[in-house]
């Protein structure tokens, strides 16, 4: 695929770099994250259990051991399955460690898909939740693994030595599949030099210490969540963990009662914590950050966020799988004057805006393509060179996110590339439509999409679900549409439906919702 | 008529886990452990309990010791009633 001509001459893929100088030393991933921790300090809490970074460490030095029995090679491909726990960080470590590479696994995908997973990234061995292997173990069959479990609370320190052989920074830490639709799988290669770029920056601009206590809602298996736990080992600081957010009254609850001083969430887990939770009316007096990212969270849920815990300072931030997690994050203080944007780019990062048409960068106002460059992006897709070379371009990220900038070059994004409906020759955000809908007081959630029409090209269809089941309220949403939208904005159709097509991250699917708009 | 309990057993059965063969758990099966419900799914039942059993439902009370299973959730329609 011909990328934009302006980016042509960019410098050659960065292979065989030295370490960024805010790096000290070259080391390994799982060294680098542990050796900021004091023993005795608090690692991960659950419900159940409390393991100090002593204990964690030699849960780390067990795995590590497992592995070096395996006698596995540098680079070879060790999966991880399970939800959140200490064992789960630990076994990500210890593979990296010794120099495998970690394929973290979905918890909520079928058999099936576990498998084909595991057989794309060509897996060797896996470390696996003793509850879930237990379920899925006849649809599996036979693999080489080791179960996590609480057992490993007890066991001693085996040695935490650095393998033999040379230590590349630049070598694949982890394979992270994407929340993609896609029925193939696509994994992101993610090497050292990625994580530890993108966790120093965000260690900085969030200015994490060994002080904060993170609730983790978000499974490890997914960027936003891998990047919580590199973080906070990496300052040393707690990860309180909660493996479900079906009772999200459990969660605050367990928030309480650990003081914890973080949270993080992608927009639906914000729309359920402020439209159906206490959570708006609860005190929480130690909550001091708020991440926000996974997606746009619309302006009206925004807003209240940002005012329902005015002592909690609301980062609002943007990533990608491909960046390793983070790209770019809005300083809370400019929340208000720079409100709806999703800031600059973070540390280390240079982000563009750029044209389709030419690849030069837009004017203030004009929308074009977010780019990205940095130590944080992947050198691109496991097993994948067509994809990869449509997607990264010397060391470039093409996000397939469209956005403006304003005089100051905050940035604001304005849909995905493909989310964009083509209507009657304009092209409309799914964005507005959705904000506007969602100011409607009864409409707790909002996704516009395209549907093929031989008249209008693509026609908007509005899927919108209601507080309460009434469904009568088609006219009144399409007339608060039409008087609170231009009119090539306006939906031909308002459907009333009970629940969205949503992936593993809590995004709406829209091409799903594109093919039940069809029918 | 149905009963509290088979009311809730045919609604998961048909909105929640989509089984054409029924409601394949025991009722004391805890929906969370064998991801039967997801934050979105028990605003649903919630939806369809207020509207159902005519009751009120609080935001404080949508926890799993009311709503982890089929009993858990009899009994705490019961004590709405």
């Amino acid at each position: 695929m011909t990328r934009y001509p302006a980016w042509r001459n960019l410098s050659s893929p960065k292979l065989n770099l030295p370490a960024p100088d805010y790096l000290a030393e070259i080391m390994n991933t799982a060294d680098y994250l542990l050796n900021s921790a004091n023993d005795d300090a608090l690692a991960i809490i659950t419900k159940d259990v409390q393991v100090s970074y002593g204990v964690f460490k030699r849960i780390c030095s067990w795995l590590f051991n497992e592995l070096k029995n395996q006698k596995l090679e540098p680079g070879d491909r060790v999966a991880v399955w399970g939800f959140n726990s200490p064992y789960w960080a630990a076994a990500y470590l210890a593979i990296m460690k010794i120099g495998a590479v970690a394929v973290p696994i979905s918890t909520l995908l079928p058999a099936d898909d576990i498998k084909r997973n595991m057989v794309f990234a060509g897996c060797k061995f896996l470390f696996a939740d003793r509850f879930l292997y237990a379920k899925h173990q006849g649809q599996l069959g036979e693999f080489p693994h080791f179960i996590l479990d609480n057992q490993l609370l007890n066991v001693g320190d085996c040695g935490w030595d650095t393998p033999d052989g040379e230590f590349d920074i630049d070598n694949n830490a982890a394979l992270m599949f994407t929340s993609g639709t896609t029925s193939s799988p696509r994994a992101v290669r993610i090497t050292h030099r990625n994580i530890q770029a993108n966790t120093q920056s965000i260690v900085k601009y969030l200015e994490l210490n060994s002080d904060e206590r993170m609730m983790v809602i978000l499974p490890f298996f997914y960027c936003y969540g891998a990047s919580l736990l590199h973080t906070h080992l990496r300052a040393g600081a707690t990860l309180v963990i909660s493996n479900s957010f079906a009772y999200p009254e459990t969660v605050l609850n367990l928030m309480e009662k650990t003081n914890c001083t973080g949270f993080a969430g992608v927009p639906s887990t914000f729309q359920t914590l402020l439209r159906n939770s206490t959570f708006p009316t609860r005190t929480l007096p130690h909550l001091r950050k708020v991440q926000q990212a996974g997606g746009k969270l619309h302006d009206s849920l925004l807003r209240e966020l940002v005012n329902s815990h005015p002592n909690a300072q609301v980062y609002v931030m943007y990533g990608q799988t491909e960046a390793t997690a983070r790209l770019s994050y809005l300083p809370p203080e400019l929340i208000n004057s720079k409100f709806g944007s999703v800031g600059k780019g973070i540390p280390g990062v240079t982000l563009s805006i750029v044209r389709e048409e030419d690849g030069e960068c837009v004017c203030a106002g004009e929308i074009g393509e977010i780019i990205a460059r940095g130590d944080n992006i992947s050198p691109g897709y496991f097993g994948d060179l067509e994809a990869t070379q449509e997607k990264f371009s010397h060391g470039i990220l093409y996000t397939g996110d469209m956005a403006t900038v304003d005089e100051d070059g905050f940035i604001y994004i304005v849909d995905r590339k493909s989310d964009f409906i083509k209507s009657y020759g304009h092209r409309v955000s799914s964005y507005e439509i959705e904000s506007c809908v969602l100011q409607i007081p009864y409409v707790v959630a909002a996704a516009a999409v395209g549907v093929p029409d031989e008249n209008a090209g693509e026609m908007i269809k509005v899927f919108v679900i209601l507080r309460d089941k009434s469904t009568n309220k088609v006219d009144d949403v399409m007339d608060y549409c039409h008087s609170h939208l231009a009119r090539y904005m306006w939906p031909q159709e308002i459907v009333i439906t009970k629940s969205f097509p949503m992936n593993a991250h809590g995004k709406v699917i829209k091409s799903e919702l594109r093919k039940i708009g069809m029918h | 008529m149905q009963t509290i309990e088979e009311t809730l057993r045919t609604f998961i059965a048909e909105n929640i886990i989509f089984s054409s063969d029924g409601f394949p758990y025991t009722d004391e099966t805890s929906f969370l452990e064998n991801g039967i419900v997801d934050s979105t799914t028990v605003l649903e039942l919630v939806l369809f309990i207020e509207q159902q059993f005519s009751i009120s439902i609080k935001d404080s009370e949508v926890i799993p010791e009311n709503f982890d299973s089929i009993s858990c959730l009899a009994k705490f329609i019961k004590s709405k009633a």
